[in-house]
């Protein structure tokens, strides 16, 4: 299936995204897991003619170059999601954006950039109201977009928690989580 | 050591984070419910143990599978608690739970007599006696039965040219389409040809058994299922897919058959195919090429069925209606309609039935449709009682929509 931009995640980056992409005349498509997919974005995003793939994740892509031409979700099987864009909101670690092994943390779906520190002892503060540094850890970025080995993947624009220093747990979080939306949208209107 | 260390569905995966509970329709209505997670993967531990900690409670369960579609663990909690019923539940199925879902043996016995039994099923005082003897709901419109199957109908009227087509098929066509309103099953064989594929039965084809694991006659639904197995590798032998129409009859084909009734299905899964995806995916690539009628219109609203969206695929409706130029499409918020198959039937059931369909309801009306657009055959029977707004099969759509001679003659060469 072709769209001009796929939106991966359905939080409050991923639906805010999407929304204003499709308003600007884009076809786009969300895939949306469980409920990070709230009703009321959801519905004003199909109300601007978007399309929502409820349920699913995607699981890889495929490059061509320094660009991301396609990925593959579960349910999609070996029917792919093409597009000229993506954006990529899948948030923290309880969303699955990032996985936190013993020794390091990781993006699943494009194994892409991070920034976090390789000592584990620095990742928490044992006091548990503490600002905790693992909720800092997430994608690197060059000019909005997402590296990959060093290489900046010229079509790949992060967006919300997975991005690295923006987290829920701060008190500013909402207005960084859209601005980083918003910023997106703005790179791909240009693209 | 630890004899049952396996993690069935995934439900070790579990993190306790209750968004399968805030998405279960029979939670927010029914309070005698523990809802999945209590039902399913936390129930599940116990069950491990010993089975005294089996509650009947799971009946309440619709199997519409949206914990599974929101849990983001993965966890398949409504097959673990499908699967805890098998395995548990020491209540045998009641004369109506048998006669609502051995849809295969009172099919061909009602359609013989199907004016007599559309008949007396509309009466009153027979919907009364029915709900006094059985338990079937005497407010539930009951489904009328077709005189003519639609088997008798193809092989009488269709069945001859399909040899002449150069591409082939084979119709799961279902219980359904083939006792209770073979139309369906006239329009999927009206595109089908139309996009010059010649339609197949199945020779031996048998009821998928999906509402018999939902009334616990589980040896008959694992004999349908081994039978329909064997039935489609023969179909498979002659280089035909096999094409369905009905969302619950593919999902059980597909992931209940190994999941519940542990019958494999692999080698075979992969040439089935929801009509919906096929069309589109074969439309987009420009094999195949529709033509619309010039100035046909409607108004729709989709409403995408729990299992649809379960396996994913209403993606592949919207898309292909969205392809029809004169339809205006408004997608509905994913809500259950409250039916479930069987379940909306009985007499126990038919308050929350309705309760949980409330939200869908009401969003129908203030959409206005001319119709609504719905694969499954349960929904339209829940949706077109509750709200009076007529409920359309997308292949009955495209059925409408396309110019099928033209279509035919671009198709056909």
């Amino acid at each position: 299936m072709r769209f001009d931009v796929v939106i991966i995640g359905g939080g409050l980056a991923g639906t805010r995204a999407a929304t204003e992409l499709q308003k600007s005349g884009l076809k786009c498509i969300l895939v949306a897991e469980g409920l990070s997919l709230n009703n009321c974005p959801k519905n004003e995003f199909k109300a601007a003619g978007g399309t929502v793939l409820q349920g699913d994740r995607v699981v890889s892509g495929v490059f061509e170059g320094n660009r991301l031409i396609r990925v593959f979700t579960e349910k999609l099987g070996n029917e792919p999601l093409e597009a000229g864009q993506f954006v990529l909101a899948t948030g923290k670690y309880f969303s699955r954006g990032l996985v936190a092994d013993m020794d390091k943390v990781y993006e699943p779906v494009f194994n892409l950039d991070i920034e976090y520190d390789s000592d584990r002892l620095t990742w928490f503060d044992p006091s548990f109201a503490a600002p905790q540094r693992f909720l800092e850890f997430g994608v690197k970025t060059s000019g909005g977009v997402a590296l990959k080995g060093g290489v900046p993947i010229v079509n790949l624009f992060p967006a919300g928690e997975v991005l690295s220093g923006v987290s829920s747990a701060q008190g500013d979080a909402t207005e960084q989580i859209l601005n980083s939306a918003r910023e997106a949208v703005r790179a791909i209107r240009r693209n | 050591m630890q004899e049952n260390n396996i993690s069935t569905g995934n439900f070790e995966q579990c993190q306790k984070c209750s968004l399968c509970e805030t998405v279960c329709p029979v939670m927010a209505n029914n309070p005698d419910y523990g809802g999945p997670k209590r039902s399913g993967p936390d129930g599940q531990r116990y069950r491990l143990k010993n089975g005294i900690f089996y509650d009947d409670s799971l009946k309440y369960c619709l199997n519409c599978k949206r914990c599974e579609v929101a849990c983001p663990s993965g966890v398949r909690i409504a097959d673990l608690i499908q699967q805890a019923r098998i395995e548990f539940s020491q209540k045998s199925p009641k004369l109506r739970d048998v006669m609502l879902a051995s849809t295969d043996q009172m099919g061909p016995l009602a359609s013989a007599v199907a004016p007599i039994v559309n008949f007396s099923l509309g009466l009153a005082p027979v919907k009364g006696l029915l709900d006094f003897t059985i338990g079937l709901d005497h407010r539930r419109t009951l489904p009328k039965y077709s005189s003519e199957t639609f088997v008798h109908w193809f092989n009488k009227n269709a069945a001859s040219r399909q040899d002449s087509y150069k591409k082939h098929i084979s119709y799961f066509h279902g219980c359904y389409a083939n006792y209770n309103y073979p139309q369906l099953a006239k329009d999927f064989v009206a595109v089908m040809n139309a996009f010059g594929y010649g339609v197949h039965l199945i020779e031996g084809e048998r009821c998928c058994g999906v509402a018999k694991i939902a009334n616990g006659m589980i040896p008959a639904a694992t004999r349908d299922a081994k039978a329909n197995m064997s039935a489609f590798s023969k179909s498979l032998v002659k280089g035909r897919d096999i094409i369905t129409v009905s969302t619950t009859c593919t999902m059980t084909l597909l992931e209940e058959y190994p999941e519940l009734l542990k019958v494999d299905n692999s080698g075979i899964k992969e040439h089935i195919s929801l009509v919906e995806p096929f069309l589109y995916k074969a439309i987009e690539s420009g094999e195949l090429k529709p033509v619309w009628k010039e100035g046909w219109k409607a108004r729709a609203a989709y409403h995408c069925p729990c299992h649809q969206e379960r396996l994913g695929l209403g993606i592949f409706t919207t898309e292909l209606l969205k392809m029809i130029p004169g339809l205006e499409l408004t997608e509905l918020e994913s809500n259950c309609c409250g039916i479930a198959g069987t379940y909306g039937f009985k007499k126990e059931n038919f308050k929350v039935s309705q309760m949980i369909g409330k939200k869908l309801f009401d969003d129908i009306a203030s959409a206005a449709p001319e119709f609504v657009a719905c694969e499954c055959e349960t929904c339209k029977w829940q949706i077109e009682m509750s709200t009076g707004v007529p409920v359309k099969n997308p292949v009955s759509i495209l059925a409408e929509a396309l110019d099928l001679e033209k279509t035919s003659e671009l198709n056909c060469r």
